[in-house]
């Protein structure tokens, strides 16, 4: 009676077929899907990678240009130079009977050329957070065994 | 499913796991044998390189901001052995743009890699900008073409140039004595050379940083930034800096003199704002170091060369006097025409006597006997105290390579003579470098504070200027002593009517003319000329000392020296706007106001 019970709840072949089928293609797509993202993200990041490579060599190109600008500009405004268009232009240099000197009430003379900005403030930032709600047990034992160990000074006696 | 079936399947199993574990074990054992760790190791070179990146050599400019040493690109043109296809293109176009043999050249393009020969060759290095656009041209050209038929396009493949950064000097010889050189042609183990770029040539170069650059996409990551060298802003001003060395050439021209020097200095701060020496190399060309400077021909003689500085010294011996107390501006001496002093007779540059005069005519008629009394006077322990407190016996420390000095000697140096106390007192016996006289004369100039002199103004560090404050070295004298004895050197000037003077403005100074010794003893015909000079005097904005070496149409700095100083000034307050007495005076204008002309 026993086994004829059993074998009455016993599923069908094509359905236990079925859902190993089911089972496989599950774990196939879960795998598809993982190699998938897996793909697309290091697919990405080797695109980003090699834009930031490429925006790198843009850079140290522009850095070049830039020097190469500057010495340029300082061979078209070198003295020697200025002084050859100075003559072709039949200038002279000024003598002294020849300055007028005019009052400017409030004048401040520049103090010199401003090539890059002054150093900045280094602020310290204060933490939001006071360490009571940071610090660990043993963080907060061992501040404490400093703090009083700051406080005996050389002359102070302890009882 | 019949048992056939059955033990099929289950055959099929078995052979399936045996090969996939034998595959496994395989792929596990591949993995460990000798020819695999070679091979992994052999394939790393191909994952990345790591290379040194040295960072750009920090710029130099003037105190207005103005290029004096900054960087550009050129190229290294080299062979990729493995691209060449065409080495008789490659030939024919490096031998008529980059001017290379074209046997030499083919020889190198026809060559088999590897076996011993290498990958790539490097043809030439330091190529300009220009003649690598003429190549990209070519290139760009070739590439346009199209092949008809069977016909082979030319091409330069395996031809490659590589940018990289070199010194350069936009101003060519312009003051090169003050920068020095960078050896730039060593593009590794370059260093500088002389002057700035010796002495702040750690600074400028930056740190050098290894870097790991991956090949493999999955890898990359950002190349760290490395920061370039520490950029200089100097003291120097370009303008006058040119002026100072145009007046210096015209001056050797018109003196007949071997070689001179001319330093501005601005002693309230110890600025340098021009340093003009010959000869000058032009640091592009620095290679031509060893013809142009001969040994032992210092590369800046105003802090190299040591010299007998002569009467122009006379300005500290008053100085000591004065501020010891010995004497004021109205003392008055007898001078006979000669003083004895350890079994030697000093005599006067005109070998008369001038009989009674007071201090500040010792001074205007330059007499080396009433100097020797000072000195006298004084006594050695105080006349030497006060020459080390001017710091005659150590090198200022300015901040440029290749500072001299020579040792002050002292009372019971083996070298030192009773007499040296004397000759001592009007600069000769004594060694001084010009930059020492400036900085000492200097403290005259700015109430008693001597200055260490410099050079850089500020520096552009990670971005961001600092800028370098002044340093006092000492305050040899007192402030009262220093405007005394620029009354005296004011006075000496105009009472002499000095070739010195400038129209409209007040100027302090003192001429120099310095024997030279040679082996038969100190020669009379081959001087040393000096002058120092300041002003305006209540109020010194520069300092000018000037040095010409042996000149040939007078001995006598002060019709040698005097004019250049003039010359030199009335040029200088123009290019400083320091207007003339009466304007400055009565309006009482800043020192530096608005000018404009007629």
């Amino acid at each position: 009676m026993k086994k004829d019970l059993l074998q009455a709840y016993k599923q069908a072949p094509w359905r236990t077929q079925v859902q190993w089928v089911g089972i496989f293609l599950l774990i196939v797509v879960a795998v598809a899907a993982v190699a998938g993202l897996y793909l697309f993200i290091s697919g990405r990041s080797a695109a980003t990678g090699r834009r930031i490579q490429n925006l790198e060599s843009e850079v140290a190109e522009l850095q070049r240009q830039n020097n190469d600008l500057q010495t340029q500009l300082g061979e078209i405004s070198s003295s020697r130079s200025l002084n050859e268009r100075v003559e072709s232009l039949n200038m002279r240099p000024l003598t002294p009977n020849e300055a007028i000197y005019l009052e400017v009430p409030g004048y401040i003379p520049p103090s010199g050329p401003s090539l890059a900005p002054p150093p900045s403030i280094k602020e310290e930032r204060t933490p939001i957070l006071l360490p009571e709600f940071t610090d660990t047990f043993i963080e907060w034992i061992s501040s404490k065994l400093k703090a009083d160990t700051q406080t005996l000074t050389p002359t102070e006696v302890q009882p | 499913m019949n048992e056939s079936m059955k033990n099929r399947y289950l055959m099929i199993c078995v052979i399936g796991t045996v090969v996939a574990s034998v595959i496994a074990f395989q792929m596990i054992r591949i993995q460990h044998i000798d020819g695999a760790q070679q091979i992994l190791a052999f394939s790393e070179d191909y994952q990345g390189v790591t290379r040194m990146i040295y960072p750009d050599r920090g710029n130099i400019y003037d105190s207005q901001g103005r290029l004096l040493a900054g960087n550009e690109t050129s190229y290294e043109i080299g062979l990729d052995l493995n691209s060449i296809t065409q080495p008789e293109t490659i030939a024919g176009i490096a031998a008529s743009i980059l001017e290379l043999d074209y046997a030499k050249v083919l020889g190198y393009a026809t060559m088999t890699p590897g076996d011993g020969n290498p990958v790539y060759v490097v043809l030439d290095d330091f190529v300009s900008k220009d003649k690598i656009e003429q190549l990209v041209t070519i290139k760009e050209d070739y590439s346009k073409r199209t092949a008809r038929g069977n016909e082979v396009l030319p091409n330069i493949d395996g031809l490659l140039w590589t940018p990289h950064s070199q010194r350069t000097y936009p101003e060519g010889t312009l003051a090169s004595n003050i920068l020095g050189f960078y050896s730039y042609l060593d593009r590794t183990g370059g260093i500088g050379y002389f002057g700035l770029e010796e002495a702040y040539d750690s600074q400028l170069a930056g740190t050098p940083r290894e870097v790991y650059i991956a090949f493999d996409p999955q890898r990359l990551s950002t190349v760290e930034e490395v920061p370039p060298g520490v950029s200089l802003v100097l003291t120097i001003d370009r303008e006058i800096q040119s002026l100072t060395e145009k007046t210096l050439d015209e001056a050797i021209d018109w003196s007949g003199a071997e070689g001179g020097t001319i330093l501005v200095y601005n002693p309230e701060d110890g600025g340098v704002i021009a340093m003009a020496t010959t000869p000058r190399l032009d640091p592009n060309d620095y290679w031509d170091y060893a013809e142009l400077f001969p040994n032992p021909l210092p590369y800046n003689t105003a802090i190299s060369q040591t010299y007998e500085p002569g009467s122009v010294f006379k300005v500290i011996t008053m100085a000591s006097a004065l501020d010891s107390g010995e004497v004021d501006r109205d003392t008055r001496f007898n001078d006979p025409g000669y003083f004895n002093i350890g079994g030697a007779t000093i005599y006067n540059w005109n070998m008369g006597g001038w009989g009674d005069v007071d201090m500040t005519e010792c001074l205007q008629y330059s007499l080396n006997v009433c100097m020797s009394w000072l000195a006298t006077e004084m006594g050695p322990d105080t006349f030497y105290t006060y020459l080390k407190n001017f710091g005659f016996d150590r090198k200022t420390g300015i901040d440029l390579g290749g500072e001299n000095h020579w040792p002050l000697k002292l009372p019971g140096d083996s070298f030192w003579y009773e007499v040296d106390l004397a000759t001592n007192s009007f600069g000769q016996g004594i060694s001084v470098t010009p930059i020492q006289m400036a900085m000492a004369i200097g403290a005259v100039a700015n109430d008693g504070r001597m200055m260490a002199p410099h050079l850089v103004k500020s520096m552009i560090i990670d971005g961001e200027q600092y800028n370098v404050d002044p340093v006092v070295v000492g305050t040899p004298i007192k402030a009262e002593t220093a405007h005394i004895l620029t009354d005296m050197l004011v006075d000496s000037l105009e009472n002499e009517a000095s070739n010195a003077l400038v129209n409209g403005y007040s100027l302090a100074g003192k001429t120099g003319t310095g024997e030279i010794a040679t082996e038969f003893g100190y020669s009379s015909s081959e001087t040393n000329a000096s002058f120092a000079g300041w002003g305006p005097a209540e109020d010194p904005k520069f300092l000018v000392y000037v040095w010409l070496e042996k000149p040939s149409i007078s001995i006598w700095g002060s019709e040698v020296a005097a004019p250049v100083f003039s010359d030199l000034v009335s040029k200088l307050v123009v290019l400083m706007d320091i207007p003339p007495d009466n304007v400055r005076l009565s309006n009482d204008i800043n020192s530096v106001g608005q000018k404009g002309q007629d």
